[in-house]
């Protein structure tokens, strides 16, 4: 079977960016046109795009360090837009053999970490609002990602003590404490990790050069001095 | 009186719209006779996070104190969520199979 080729704009309709970026792409190799022999046109298979845009953690990583342009289905413009591509997530996991218990957890998880962003950084996006929300169930993988003020930023305003990433990190996992004090918040990182540390889910989550890991069994809550500086927060969970 | 909390929505994550629940729910809870209990009934329920149960669930307890009566859930989000806000809050719910 021939595998079926999309014109540059249907291309561009597909991945959501416009024709300029895909131009661009090509040229720089991210991601290749076919051009038929002699040709001038780019051509692309549908299945190439389909590859392409699984890479979460690429568009992720990318967008938030230099603020790459990313295919616009990953993109919560809104905390509204989120709930609803969540929603649809959660109905594609209840769906999911084995998930039928376990799928709520994976939704609080995912829900808090980017309700959080949206919580925090109101009104204070440095440049772009929103968040980048990335998800592939076959591969049981969820992305999520924010330009915002990141962690350190966001806690210093309450305690102007905390000097480094790695503790702002630490404080938000483990101390009932708000960004948004006197607002009496901050429960939500705390109960992800107690979640991840008793469920079958694993985290990778970053906020400037912290660094948390979770994976595996016997899971233990660490946050390390990452070899990377990332704007915002960047998170993976894995089930 | 018995509230089914998925006329919120069934899908319940992000604060703001706790905060929105809480305050369209202020009306109804006037109803609410002295010493009359309010039940809370997580059926139908997919995800209860503890943002948007923060804003919701502990003004109500804050409120109504041991008036307020949660029925027992089977959700792992209602239960691990329950959970939080009682270590956070210091205050236990009281809850009802």
């Amino acid at each position: 079977m021939i595998d079926k080729l999309l014109i540059i704009s249907q291309a561009a309709e597909y991945l959501g960016v416009s024709l300029n970026t895909l131009r661009r792409w090509d040229e720089s190799g991210k991601l290749v046109a076919i051009r038929k022999e002699g040709g001038t046109h780019r051509y692309y298979r549908e299945k190439d795009l389909e590859v392409f845009s699984s890479e979460l953690m690429g568009f992720a990583s990318e967008w938030i360090k230099n603020g790459a342009e990313f295919p616009a289905t990953f993109y919560c413009a809104t905390s509204s837009i989120f709930n609803a591509r969540l929603t649809k997530m959660e109905n594609g996991l209840i769906q999911k053999p084995g998930f039928e218990k376990l799928y709520s957890l994976i939704v609080l998880v995912a829900g808090e970490i980017g309700d959080n962003s949206f919580a925090h950084n109101i009104g204070k996006w440095p440049d772009t609002p929103g968040i980048f929300f990335g998800y592939n169930l076959e591969e049981r993988k969820i992305v999520l990602a924010d330009r915002g003020l990141g962690i350190l930023e966001t806690l210093s305003k309450v305690r102007p003590e905390l000097k480094s990433h790695v503790d702002a990190v630490k404080v938000a996992f483990t101390e009932f404490v708000s960004g948004r004090a006197p607002e009496k918040r901050g429960n939500g990182l705390k109960l992800v990790r107690e979640v991840i540390i008793e469920g079958p889910i694993d985290l990778f989550y970053t906020s400037g050069d912290a660094e948390v890991r979770m994976k595996g069994l016997d899971k233990v809550f660490r946050v390390t001095r990452g070899q990377n500086t990332v704007r915002g927060c960047l998170a993976k969970i894995e089930f | 009186m018995k509230l089914q909390l998925e006329k919120f929505g069934t899908t319940l994550i992000s604060r703001e719209l706790g905060s929105e629940a809480f305050r369209a729910f202020q009306p109804t809870l006037r109803e609410l006779s002295k010493d009359e209990e309010l039940e809370i009934d997580f059926t139908g329920i997919l995800t209860l996070s503890p943002s948007w149960a923060d804003e919701f669930l502990t003004p109500l307890l804050d409120q109504l104190n041991d008036k307020l009566v949660l029925l027992l859930s089977d959700n792992l989000s209602v239960h691990a969520t329950l959970k939080i806000l009682q270590e956070a809050n210091k205050k236990i719910f009281k809850i009802k199979s």
